[in-house]
This record gives structure tokens, sequence and C-alpha cells, in this order.
């Protein structure tokens, strides 16, 4: 469990301090203390999981300020802590929403405890039933993001659905554009490592000599121009997900090296002789055939039964049947949304079209295939004339501009720390992510 | 009569509260050495300057410091104090317990210097 944050607010120094000392005793409680009710207003935004008041305060009387505490935050409990031994005021506190009424000279240290138990075991529940809804939640988040309904990829959300439950390692393969990198991210994004990093490596994009440094980090000096230490990928996931895209292309000296660290789990930096422990799951993606490469020898085999795990092969886009009509539209729908235009419709003659062409560049060359459709048409639909097989890679560059998930999420964090004033906790709790998340981010410059 | 040389407070309730943990009780003494003074000495001009509001709102506010620090036979005598202080009743009965408040602090003030001196 998390710190438990409890709040006293109480102008009465001696007693404020034996409070927070006695409710400190339990090494779980974070015990802040306020000796008016304006600053105890002011700190909300810290969520406190109880707030202890005194009846009497200086600058606004206990009622008052719990009443405020309950226009923003009703699910805080509000014990009322009150030298008054009067019954109306304590019914009237009752009334408005206390959750309990202490006299000071009652036996506070005891029913104090007793409240704080009551209120963790609330916590506690409504914790796990936070969590159970999320788990629903989640099952069906991917499904909205990976579009599809042939009985082909429906088996590849069986899969997906079984990866998110564990750790284990996949492989995913399939043609180019099938969606690969796609799947990976939706794992991610579903699992129980969702908060913590997803961090991408396109093995096929980073020159040999510089991707150890790049995986596994270097120290300073290790090698000419390395010039500061630098933490690699692999670190940089540390309780996430590292996608290792085109692993095909890897070579065997730096396969060798993977082998090694993903047996361990642990990496020592280029240059460096400090072990360091890493936890992160693996998936990997390839266009290739993996066991041909390691038939002619392009790929070790010991690394490829490690890497295998749970095998997910994307079909084509081709064998999808009608998906090609449900994406065509999914599409188009996403585009016109974007670009602020009426709602475009898909003839049928189009339609037929589409399902004849065979897609060697699949989702992502159908995506760009209907964009440039949408910017072509007139009218408020597309029909065959607008659909273009042959200029599809010139408008593929033109259009696509891909936004992977983690964009979007920088997107939505940017948004809401400026809407909330870059006040990084309020908007880790809104976005329910991690503040070092953003602090990450914000480091990183991502943000 | 031989003075006692048994203290007038007990710490028993307080170790209840902060636990028996020396430093906390240590900064718990000091605080209390701290601020009862000042309550004790608003009590007095109140009662003298026959302000009862005032002179209810300290003696309330002492109440459960002294209670805390177990000051012998205040149990009662701070009820009666903030009692009659509502009642805005400053008679010479009042100030006999003040008084009586008064003699009875001195002393705790002095013994818990002694037992917890200031480094
Ligand atoms: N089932 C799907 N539903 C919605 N969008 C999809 C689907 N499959 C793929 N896409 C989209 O198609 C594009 C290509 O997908 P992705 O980049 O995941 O393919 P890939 O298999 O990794 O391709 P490559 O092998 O070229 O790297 C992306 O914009 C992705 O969002
Ligand atoms: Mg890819």
């Amino acid at each position: 469990m998390d710190a438990f944050r409890i709040f006293i607010v109480e102008d009465d120094v001696f007693y404020g301090e034996m409070l927070r000392h006695h409710l400190t005793l339990n090494p779980d409680n974070e015990v802040h203390l306020f000796k008016t009710g304006e600053e105890c207003l002011k700190n909300l935004y810290r969520s406190p999981a109880m707030i202890s008041l005194d009846y009497s305060l200086p600058d606004m009387s206990g009622l008052d300020v719990m009443r405020q505490i309950k226009k923003e935050h009703p699910e805080i409990p509000v014990i009322i802590v009150s030298g008054q031994e009067d019954i109306s005021t304590a019914v009237t506190l009752l009334r408005e929403g206390a959750y309990d009424y202490f006299v000071k000279d009652d036996d506070v240290k005891d029913r104090l405890w007793n409240v704080l138990k009551k209120i963790r075991e609330n916590i506690q529940l409504r914790s796990e039933i936070s969590y159970l809804k999320e788990e629903i939640g989640r099952k069906y988040e991917f499904r909205n993001v990976i579009k599809g309904n042939s009985p082909s990829i429906k088996q590849i959300f069986g899969l997906i659905e079984k990866s998110i439950k564990t750790n284990i390692s996949v492989s995913i393969t399939g043609e180019t554009g099938t969606g690969k990198e796609l799947v990976a991210k939706a794992i991610h994004y579903n699992s129980k490592r969702a908060k913590k990093p997803f961090v991408a490596i396109n093995v096929s994009a980073i020159p040999r000599d510089l991707i150890e440094s790049e995986m596994f980090g270097h120290e300073k000096g290790a090698f000419t121009g390395a010039i500061t230490r630098k933490i690699g990928k692999f670190e940089q996931a540390s309780g996430g997900t590292i996608f290792l895209d085109e692993i095909a292309e890897m070579d065997l000296n730096m396969q060798a090296k993977l082998l090694r660290v993903i047996q361990e789990r642990e990496l020592t930096r280029v240059g460096g002789n400090e072990l360091i422990k890493i936890d992160v799951r693996l998936i990997v993606a390839t266009n290739r055939n993996l066991a041909d490469e390691v038939q002619k020898g392009n790929f070790r085999e010991d690394l490829y039964y490690r890497l295998l795990g749970l095998p997910i092969e994307l079909p084509p886009l081709r064998y999808r049947g009608n998906d090609i009509i449900l994406l065509a539209k999914y599409f188009v729908d996403e585009f016109c949304k974007e670009n602020k235009m009426k709602k475009l419709s898909i003839t049928e003659s189009a339609q037929q079209k589409l399902m004849g062409y065979h897609f060697p560049g699949n989702v992502r060359e159908l995506r760009a295939i209907i964009e440039l459709a949408a910017v072509l048409t007139d009218h408020d639909q597309i029909d065959e004339s607008h659909i273009s097989f042959n200029s599809a890679d010139a408008a593929g560059n033109l259009l696509m501009e891909e936004s992977s998930l983690a964009e979007y999420t920088r997107k939505i964090i940017r948004y809401y720390l400026q809407k909330y004033n870059n006040n990084v906790l309020l908007v880790a709790k809104k976005l329910e992510i991690g503040k070092s998340t953003i602090y990450r981010m914000i480091k990183e410059k991502q943000i | 009569m031989p003075e006692s040389n048994k203290n007038h407070y007990c710490l028993d309730k307080l170790i209840e509260f902060v636990g028996n943990d020396p430093e906390a009780i240590k900064s718990m003494v000091n605080l209390f050495l701290n601020t009862t003074p000042d309550l004790l000495q608003t009590i007095n001009t109140s009662f003298h300057d026959g302000i009862a509001e005032n002179l209810a709102k300290a003696a309330h506010t002492l109440k459960p410091t002294l209670d805390v620090f177990g000051v012998e036979n205040t149990y009662d005598l701070i009820r009666i104090i903030e009692q009659k202080a509502k009642r805005s009743e400053l008679d010479l009965a009042l100030g006999k317990h003040i008084n009586q408040l008064n003699t009875t602090m001195e002393l705790v003030f002095k013994e818990l210097k002694l037992a917890y001196p200031i480094v």
C-alpha cells in the first residue's frame, strides 16, 4: 500500500504536534500538519486519505472548512476533533457529512486508531473494486484500437488476451504494414506494465556498432564519442516493455549479448563493469521467417527459442475478408473527423475494387489509399475513380503521419498540463499515470 | 511539612500518544514549556481585565494539554474554570481556582525543566 496521507488541521500547536507524533507511530502514515483551514484547503490536491479537523480554527469554522472539503472531494473522510462538548454541534457536523466527531478529552487516541483502521479497510476495498473494473475495461480496450472482425483477426485477439495476462515474451510476425507495432503496443498498454514505459528499438535502423550502447547504455569514455554516461533502452524500459522491431536484422555478435542479458536478467553498460538488474518484458517483431533464418545460420537457435515465447502471426490484409471494408470505413471516418470534414461513404463499386486488391503494403497501404481518396473526392462519397493503387506509395508518404500510442499519450499529457497549470501531481492523478512518468517525459523533453 | 519528591505531572498518557520515544517526548515537553505559560498568562490577565470570553477560550485550549500531561488535580479544575468563564462568573471563587492552577503549574514547569533540561 502507498503511504497513507493524513492531514491534521489544528491551531493548538501542542495538540497538533501530539496527534502528529501519535499517528506517525505507524510508519505507513504520512502526516501533514496545518494550522489554518485555508492551508488545509490549499493542499487538498495532495488527496489525503483522511483529514482530522479541529472545530475551532482561527481563520474559519470547522464546519465551513468541512463544507469546502466536501464540495471538492466528497470522498475524503473528515473527522472533527473538538474541545466542544455540546451535542448539537456534533449532530450538525455528522449530518453535514463528518465521518466522526471526537471530543478532545474523550479517548481520542483509541477512537482515532479505530477510525483509521476502518478507513484503510474501505480504501483497500475500493481499490480492489476499481482494479477489477480496470481489468474489465482493459480486456476490451485493445479491440477499439485494433480493428477487425474476421475469424483470423479474432484469433489474434485471443492471443493478445493471453499475452496481456502474463509476462511471457511475445514474437510477432507478419508482412509489412500488418500491424505488428500496433499489436506490441496494445499488449503493453493493456498489461500490468501499462503505466511503465514502452520502449521500441528498431534494430535495422541503428548502425551495427552503436546498437549495443543503444540497448544497454555506456559509461563515460567507453569509446570515442562517449563523453557522458548513457542509459540504454533496456534500463529506460525498467518495469515496462522493450519492443525489438526487425529483430532478424540483428547480427550474430549482438545476438549473443542479448541472449546473455535475457538469461541473466542483468546487463553491464558498454565500458562498465557494474551489473545492473533489469525487469523488462520483451516483445520482438520481424517480417521475415525467423525459423528460416535459423536454418540459414543467420539467427541463433538458442536465442530464437528464448524469444519465441507466444508467437503471434498477423495475417496479411488480403486474407482478412470483409475487414478490408471495415478498416476502410474506419480510416475514412477517422480522416474526416481529424480534418473536420463531413462524413464520407464508400460506394459499392469502390468497395468491390478494394476487395479485389492484394495490398502488398497491408493495412498501412489501405489507410494511405483511403486517405488519398478522401482528399480526391468532391462529393460526399468515395467511388471507384478515387481509389488508386498506383499512387498509393506517393500518397503514403504525403498523407501518412503515423502517430503512435506514445505520441498520443504525450499529446494528452501536454494538453492536461496546460489545462492544469503544469501541476504534475494533479495531472498524474487525473490521468491515473505515475507522476514520475510525467517528470521523465519532461526531463527527456518529450513534452 | 517536607516537600514531596513526587512530580506533579504524569507522562503516561503522553507516552501512550507519542510512543516511548525519548526524542518525541522531549520535543513534546519543550512544546509544553513553550506554549502553556502563555495560555496561563492569558487566563490570568483576562480574569484581571474581566474579559470572560478570552478566559474561556484559553482554558478550553489548555484543557487537553493538561489532560495529556496528567497534571495533578487539574482535571476538574480546568473544566470548572472554563465553565465559570463561559457563564461570565468572574467571581472570587474563580480567582481562587486560577490561583490554584497557577501554583500547580509553577511546580510542573519547574519539575519538567529539571527533568528535561534544554541543552
Ligand atoms: N487492425 C488494425 N486496425 C487499425 N489500424 C491498423 C490495424 N493494423 C494496422 N493498423 C495501422 O496500420 C499502420 C501500420 O501498422 P504497424 O506500423 O503496426 O505495422 P507493422 O506490421 O509494424 O509494419 P512494418 O513491418 O512495416 O513495420 C499503422 O498506422 C497502424 O495503426
Ligand atoms: Mg513496424
